[in-house]
């Protein structure tokens, strides 16, 4: 076989007649396609949008909050703020809702143990240095609140513990954490022995003045501390 | 029929600034834009696409593909080439579903003696033509992709070796041996058909 042959079939391929006909059937499909397409992508902006916003929103709103886990905190580098007190522990009588704190309840027969009936209230969980380094208003009361704390959970020193009580609520007697310090202070004061004192500390809270925070617990000690 | 193909390297009558502009709107999936190109270019990517595939459906679908993917793959021009020669390249690296699927149809229809007859008004020269394309085309579907790209683009469409490596992004001297190698097996394949 020639070259010539081998030419001569390219040019047949060549002017072999190409249909033009489907043009306009095809620029009308590329034309479909292509706006599929962008509905698609639109489409997803559409779908995806709202669960990004939302995804952010509830991320600053836990942040705010205090609510977003250490873990997430650490791997997002997000400093956290200092937790907002719940609803129980403004010191608002109103308040039905106990907080998660409470620890198990002394039985009727126990002895008025202080140790057994300890509510660890809240700890503050930002340094006001670390807040402020946050950007973060900081209330100066927590830093008395934070070595009230410290006297009676960690050092177990329910003198020292009540003096940083009592500092604590002439700074702030309607403070973030008043419920708990007046709670933790009647707790020293049983461990003192101040019993008469005591039991007038713990009054309100088995009343009921303070809600259901604490109250049970409260009157049992109460009760304990009448026997 | 003769099919006029684009052999220019230059964008003629569109200045630099224009394509640019032109590129810009492809990118963004403007559809005037698309349209424009298509209605300049269609013809001869359909052209090729024919020839290259072998079968009216399929090079319509490969002619879909080229003209859709467009906002996608113009990120890729850099104005070295022409718009034209560049929407060739896009179909070839599109071609590959295309003219497997149109081989496996062929190599079916034959099994079944099922080709269509061929309509030719009679003439004999028409005749013969047509035969020697049907010949090729079918030779063509025993060659890698690579040399049946270097075949239609060289042969066929009488590029130039240097435009059609740039269009398949291969050095000249690849493109040169492959056409080498394809028109040896389709010589011998042409002889196995009984054409001499």
């Amino acid at each position: 076989m020639s070259d010539d042959l081998l030419s001569t079939a390219a040019r047949a391929l060549r002017e072999e007649p190409v249909e033009h006909e489907p043009a306009r059937f095809t620029r009308a499909r590329v034309m479909s396609s292509l706006h599929k397409q962008q509905r698609g992508r639109t489409r997803k902006i559409a779908f995806l949008l709202p669960i990004a916003a939302v995804l952010v929103g509830s991320t600053a709103f836990a942040t705010a909050g205090g609510r977003l886990p250490q873990a997430v905190t650490q791997v997002l580098g997000i400093s956290p703020t200092p937790t907002l007190p719940r609803p129980a522990e403004r010191a608002a009588p109103l308040v039905r809702r106990a907080p998660r704190l409470a620890q198990p309840a002394p039985t009727a027969a126990a002895a008025p143990e202080p140790e057994t009936t300890a509510a660890p209230a809240p700890e503050p969980e930002e340094s006001p240095k670390a807040a402020a380094s946050a950007g973060v208003p900081v209330d100066p009361t927590h830093e008395l609140y934070r070595v009230a704390h410290r006297r009676h959970f960690t050092e177990s020193n329910p003198a020292g513990a009540l003096a940083a009580w009592d500092a604590y609520l002439a700074a702030a007697p309607r403070g973030r954490f008043a419920t708990e310090a007046q709670y933790n202070r009647a707790l020293c004061l049983v461990r003192l022995g101040r019993n008469a004192e005591a039991r007038a500390a713990l009054e309100p809270f088995a009343a009921g003045r303070y809600g259901g925070y604490r109250q049970r617990e409260a009157r049992e000690l109460s009760d304990a501390l009448g026997r | 029929m003769t099919v006029n193909v684009d052999v220019s390297l230059s964008y003629a009558g569109v200045d630099d600034d224009a394509q640019a502009e032109l590129c810009a709107r492809l990118e963004r999936g403007e559809p005037a834009a698309i349209g424009q190109v298509y209605d300049e270019h269609h013809e001869a990517v359909r052209a090729f696409a024919t020839r290259l595939v072998g079968e009216p459906a399929s090079a319509e679908d490969l002619v879909h593909e080229v003209f859709v993917s467009l906002p996608r793959v113009i990120r890729g021009f850099r104005g070295e080439s022409s718009l034209r020669t560049f929407l060739i390249s896009v179909a070839v690296n599109h071609a590959r579903h295309f003219v497997r699927s149109a081989t496996r149809r062929r190599a079916a229809m034959q099994k079944l003696g099922d080709e269509p007859p061929v309509s030719s008004p009679n003439p004999e020269r028409d005749l013969r033509r047509r035969e020697l394309a049907e010949a090729l085309t079918r030779a063509l579907d025993a060659l890698p992709l690579d040399q049946r790209v270097a075949f239609v683009l060289c042969d066929v469409e009488e590029r130039s070796s240097s435009q059609v490596a740039r269009i398949v992004d291969a050095p000249e001297g690849t493109v040169r041996t492959r056409l080498f190698h394809a028109r040896k097996k389709l010589r011998a394949l042409l002889e196995e058909e009984g054409f001499r």
